[in-house]
């Protein structure tokens, strides 16, 4: 049985990012970007250089600040560290896979969807029928 | 440090004691004729409001895009690239407030273009004023329900989506003031979706309990 989990209020939370060049860009011009004063910041861009190992530490860094409310990935970028987002449980911050120029949205690989998605199998049903 | 112990040993049990009634509360609800039903639906609701926002998503983003790559065909790929991005220490203008509101899941309302004088003097004026129902209300920040920026003032908000749009010179394509546009509309409509989502988690683990009633 899921125990509840606090959730901690906060009055003045981040939205981070993992994504590509544009999509960055165009959030950081809807207000979003943060640098605090050592310098860091609350986003990664994601390029053809950027290794896994990048994208692991930066997933991991933004999911365990305090003032990170969502944290934002790009569906492609999520599928490198599918094993780190499925495994992620936690209410705060929420982790939101997004569509990516060359990637549309695919609701197969969305960790959300895939948690619930059992409830649709033919499995459980027939388990039900027993 | 006993007494200590002893305050922190209760404090646990209660915490216990609220899960266990929680637990027994929903036993109850669900043994009411359509309570499960209920359940379902909801829980089917959350769904298909998540997939559908995420079209909306999807199409706020592609137009988005467009704008941008627009504004980099007439501005010039070297004006408008992430190399240009402000490093220098600064809060970001749109924020996010988490709420608890009902004990059960997370409610996470944006706060649009909330400059740092402006969030000053709010909070001077709410430490003067004495909280209540009337002065939440007027305040600033309003839910996504109502789709409304998190700033009072007009000129505020020109201000600040301004400042944002300086780090890429003063003169400026109209098709990048666009897609500051289309992304605001994708970041409302994000908000949107994680709250649905706590709420379709929400309504997954309640199905999730009553199944696991069932079998024991």
């Amino acid at each position: 049985m899921a125990s509840r989990v606090q959730i901690p209020t906060n009055n003045s939370a981040l939205i981070a990012m993992i994504a590509d060049e544009d999509t960055v860009v165009g959030f950081l011009l809807a207000g979003v970007g943060n640098v605090d004063i050592r310098r860091k910041t609350n986003y990664l861009i994601v390029d053809s250089k950027t290794t896994v190992k990048q994208i692991e530490d930066a997933f991991k860094e933004f999911t365990t600040r305090e003032d990170i409310a969502i944290v934002l990935i790009s569906q492609y970028v999520a599928n490198m560290i599918r094993f780190l987002v499925d495994s992620y449980n936690k209410p705060v911050p929420a982790i939101l896979e997004i569509p990516s120029k060359d990637h549309p949205y695919d609701p197969a690989h969305d960790s959300v969807l895939s948690r619930v998605k059992y409830l649709f199998s033919s499995e459980s049903v027939a388990s039900g029928r027993r | 440090m006993e007494e200590e112990r002893q305050y922190s040993e209760s404090g646990e049990e209660s915490q216990i004691q609220e899960l266990d009634e929680e637990d027994q509360k929903l036993q109850h609800q669900c043994q009411l004729p359509g309570a499960e039903e209920k359940l379902v639906l909801q829980f089917m609701d959350s769904m298909h409001s998540y997939l559908s926002l995420f079209d909306e998503l999807s199409s706020a983003l592609r137009q988005g895009w467009f704008d941008l790559a627009s504004a980099r065909h007439s501005m010039g790929a070297s004006r408008v690239n992430s190399s240009l991005l402000d490093l220098k220490f600064h809060p970001a203008a749109t924020t996010l407030k988490i709420t608890n509101s009902d004990g059960t899941q997370p409610s996470i309302i944006l706060r649009k273009w909330v400059s740092s004088e402006h969030e000053r003097t709010q909070l001077e004026d709410e430490n003067v004023q004495p909280q209540d129902s009337s002065s939440v209300k007027s305040s600033a920040e309003v839910t996504m329900a109502k789709n409304f920026s998190g700033l009072a003032d007009n000129d505020e908000i020109q201000k600040e989506r301004s400042k944002s749009l300086s780090v890429f010179g003063v003169l400026i394509s109209p098709k990048l003031r666009a897609s500051q546009l289309s992304f605001e509309r994708a970041l409302e409509t994000l908000i949107e979706i994680a709250n649905m989502r706590s709420s379709l988690l929400y309504s997954f683990h309640q199905l999730q309990k009553v199944e696991d009633s069932k079998e024991l």
